[in-house]
């Protein structure tokens, strides 16, 4: 975003986050005082002492000032704490690293970075750049997505399993040749020099997930927004978090999803030449995940609880990065990186010439969704409606999209028969103990993976999932001698181990997460309980 | 709306007759509509004269040119309302486009075996800020989809409404008062649509729950298919009250496993629905069920009827889907079974009565 846009920017987002408060002064009084009473809460605890010396005396000026004033004056103090988060959110928008980040392949930037830096790492693969060509696959609606990005502006929106996808996605976004998209990346993203390279090559804005104010989330969300409305292709995930189960998102963030519907209706009022905002989902799916230990973790303790935000896991250590992509790369282990067709923000489908279709393939209007009297107009109601509708369209796209490896396969036999060896044994129990065998047959599993393979393979045949090449094949050896030398390779206990003719399931949390991919698909042989 | 030859006193002004017109293709008149009703049987016509009688510019879309003409010269629909008199203002017509490009509200009242392909021509012509609302009840039966479903396939149409309750035509078009409830997730569709009927015989009543307001309406035919056979067979009202409220109990178990919200069932469109239907020989699907009871042949049954009788279809569909469920509905199996089994009403009966009972409302526990 250059520097006028972000000004813009800026003056749009505390305009239109003030609009929404500003109409009732209990409104404004109490989100002044919320985000006073939050923001001095954090600052308690913060360990940067420099933000601590900063921001304490100027909440402290705000507060005093605050419990004397007027309505007028609340509203005045509102405006300018919502100024204040509008200036940070777009100061850690770096013109300068987005313009070198455009350029060919930032080797001006070598000195700049540190011993991990991503020439490094990538000098420390096998075969360096060339490997990461040869390893991420990319394929779906490739030329559609990069037509779409010149004829308006594009949401990317990506299933979440690890932070790599982050990586995966501005490596993709520079092979396509096409510029950085905007992403609302958390601070923890920008902590080394490798993954902040990646981050800035998508163009990414710091967010600051310590903050819990909700008008500091209303700031973020309408910069997002505002970012789309100036032309500048966004990226986020919209399953808020990466997936702590390992399945695939049902549910998404409808308050940022929602932002393009936002953008295209200001755009059509603004009368803009260019006011068509298109969603395109992918996803990425691996082999192995990095934070897989960490992530199921984190869903059996917190099941049916808000989540915390995990600051010290895998993805935070850069020499694990590092080693395990190198033994991704070892192993022959493709990324599919899927692009799926892209939509409107209604979730209507598009043609080749950018045109919105319905079910039977009729092109229309898409403009007159959002009519009233004749006119593009705001109704709340409507479009939160619209962006669920345009969830229901991504989820189902991420399900279609979704290519399921060997370790999915055959954790979810093998889970399967220790489930039925266990009918009696609550999941949580199951998973602690693995029952009185610590072992399943492998012919069974053979035979289970069978039987869920050719339930795959129909829904693979109508479209409704991809396979990878070694589940394709549907060779169970080979789906077995690939899935145990992932699960040997990485993590720090293998997920199951075969002795013999035997199968030794060592870690049932990971075999619980590979096997959980396959969930949310209607498969009986996934889906049944004892 | 009056009637004149028959159904007994009017409750409504007698609709003045005027000189016949002759009909043209493309009937005049068809713009700036406040509503569009597509299908001229006796519900989609009931809800066009009441919109007419409710001063609003009204158009009623029908197949056939003689039809139209009829409604349009001669103010009747003798085949689905016979003996009744509809509003002048009813303006019938053959030219869907025309008709559906001029409606900012289009309502379909078609029978679920020409539903989608009725609503697939609507979804030629139909753009995403018109509204669009249903109020057929039943189920397409070879995909168990629900009529909303169809809707949102076959058209652009985001904003999709189902009306159901207590609605019978003959009922409605004598001039009593009635209520139904429109269902959409959208908020403007219940307005608009309120809007249309707000000051008149209809009390339209709001709702968000479209999977039970649709289920509601569907399922209450099959309960009515029952009652009939128990009326028939010579049975009072106790065991009609029986049928009625374990139909319900089936009926809330069906729903809630599809993702309805409880509380609609004990509304307009469930119980409200269920009560009108299973008690009133006006009824079709009661009839059916009369008939059945009667030894007749449904193929005989549906041919006397003239019209659709939506519980026939219905319990195929809803018997399917119950047992994909693994969902017990003894009184949907009996219907089954009389109507696509060649059980008699006697062996239902036995049937019915021979299943183990237990706690009556266990199945409706969540504790």
């Amino acid at each position: 975003m250059d520097d006028r846009d972000k000004e813009r920017a800026v003056v749009e987002v505390t305009h239109r986050v003030m609009d929404t408060y500003a109409r009732d002064p209990r409104k404004v009084e109490q989100a002044l005082f919320d985000t006073l009473y939050e923001e001095r809460l954090r600052l308690r605890t913060e360990k940067d002492k420099d933000e601590v010396k900063s921001l304490v005396p100027y909440y402290k000026k705000i507060y005093s000032r605050a419990r004397k004033a007027s309505a007028g004056e609340q509203r005045e103090l509102l405006g300018e704490l919502i100024n204040h988060f509008a200036l940070e959110v777009s100061g850690h928008f770096d013109p300068r690293v987005y313009a070198v980040a455009t350029r060919m392949m930032p080797t001006a930037l070598t000195g700049l970075l540190n011993t991990m830096s991503p020439l490094k790492f990538l000098q420390g693969l096998p075969r360096g750049f060339d490997s990461m060509d040869d390893q991420l696959i990319l394929q779906g609606e490739i030329e559609a997505f990069k037509d779409l990005a010149g004829k308006g502006t594009v949401v990317l929106v990506a299933t979440h399993q690890s932070h790599l996808d982050s990586v995966m996605l501005g490596w993709a976004l520079y092979r396509l040749g096409l510029p950085p998209f905007t992403y609302g990346a958390g601070m923890n993203l920008f902590s080394s020099k490798l993954l902040g390279f990646f981050m800035h090559n998508l163009g990414a804005y710091k967010v600051d997930r310590r903050k819990k104010a909700a008008l500091y989330k209303d700031v973020l969300k309408t910069y997002a927004g505002c970012s789309i409305e100036l032309g500048y292709h966004n990226m986020f995930f919209p399953g808020g978090t990466r997936t702590r189960s390992g399945a695939v998102e049902r549910k998404l963030k409808m308050g940022l999803l929602g932002m393009g519907l936002d953008a295209y209706i200001h755009n059509l009022r603004a009368k803009r030449e260019n006011p068509d905002v298109f969603v395109v989902p992918c996803t990425i799916n691996y082999e192995l995940v990095l934070e897989a230990e960490t992530l199921i973790d984190d869903y059996l303790k917190e099941v049916g609880k808000g989540r915390y935000i995990i600051t010290d896991d895998e993805f935070s250590k850069p020499r694990v990065v590092l080693d395990f992509v190198r033994k991704l790369f070892s192993l022959n282990s493709p990324i599919h990186l899927t692009v799926s067709r892209p939509m409107d923000v209604f979730g209507n489908m598009l043609d080749e010439e950018g045109n919105s279709i319905d079910q039977e393939g009729r092109v229309i209007d898409r403009r007159r969704y959002v009519y009233r009297n004749g006119r593009p107009a705001f109704d709340r109601q409507r479009d939160m409606e619209y962006t669920e509708e345009l969830a229901e369209a991504i989820v189902d796209a991420f399900h279609r999209d979704t290519v399921i490896k060997a370790t999915n396969l055959v954790s979810s036999a093998v889970f399967n028969l220790v489930r039925e060896k266990n009918p009696e044994t609550d999941l949580y129990k199951l998973l602690r103990t693995g029952g009185p065998d610590n072992s399943v047959v492998l012919p069974d599993t053979y035979r289970r993976i069978e039987a869920t393979l050719r339930s795959l393979r129909r829904l693979a045949d109508r479209g409704r999932i991809r396979l990878d090449k070694t589940v394709s094949r549907g060779d169970t050896v080979l789906m077995m001698g690939e899935a145990l030398a992932h699960f040997q390779s990485f993590h720090q206990h293998p997920a199951m181990v075969r002795h013999g003719d035997r199968l030794y399931h060592e870690d049932r949390n990971l075999i619980y997460y590979y096997r959980n991919r396959l969930t949310g698909f209607g498969m009986k042989e996934v889906e049944a309980g004892p | 709306m009056s009637a004149t030859k028959a159904g007994g006193k009017s409750a409504a002004k007698a609709a003045p007759r005027k000189a016949p017109k002759k009909a043209s293709k493309r009937a005049p008149g068809l713009k700036d509509l406040d509503a569009l009703v597509v299908g001229g049987g006796s519900f989609g016509t009931t809800i066009a004269s009441l919109l007419a009688e409710n001063d609003k510019r009204v158009a009623l879309w029908v197949r056939r040119g003689e039809q139209a003409r009829e409604i349009n010269r001669e103010h009747t629909n003798e085949r689905y309302l016979t003996g009744f008199t509809l509003p002048a203002k009813v303006l019938a017509t053959t030219d869907l486009e025309s008709a559906v490009r001029a409606a900012p509200i289009v309502i379909v009242a078609i029978p679920t075996k020409s539903f989608r392909e009725v609503t697939k021509s609507v979804g030629d012509y139909i753009q995403g800020d018109q509204v669009l609302v249903h109020a057929t009840k039943g189920l397409e039966v070879d995909t168990f989809k629900r009529m909303s479903e169809l809707l949102r396939e076959e058209t652009c149409c985001r904003k999709i409404g189902v009306v159901s309750g207590p609605n019978l035509a003959v009922e409605i078009m004598r001039g009593h008062p009635a209520g139904a409830v429109l269902a959409s997730r959208y908020q403007e569709v219940i307005e608009r649509v309120q809007g249309l009927f707000a000051g008149g015989r209809m009390r339209m009543y709001g709702g968000r729950d479209v999977i039970g307001t649709e289920l509601g309406g569907a399922f209450k035919n099959i309960i009515a298919l029952a009652t009939g056979v128990s009326d028939g067979m010579g049975f009072g009202d106790n065991t009609k009250s029986l049928l009625m409220t374990r139909g319900l109990s089936e009926m809330v178990r069906f729903g809630v496993a599809l993702g309805a919200n409880i509380l609609t069932f004990g509304g307009l469109a469930g119980i409200g629905d269920l009560m009108a239907t299973c008690a009133s020989p006006l009824s079709r699907n009661y009839r059916v069920g009369q008939g059945l009871a009667a030894g007749d042949r449904l193929d005989d049954i549906i041919e006397r009827l003239g019209q659709v009788a939506e519980g026939v279809p219905t319990a195929a569909a809803v018997h399917s889907q119950a047992i994909d469920l693994g969902l017990d509905m003894p009184i949907v199996r009996v219907v089954h079974g009389m109507l696509y089994e060649g059980h008699t009403s006697t062996q239902a009966l036995k049937d019915l009565m021979t299943i183990p009972v237990g706690d009556e409302l266990a199945a409706l526990r969540s504790d």
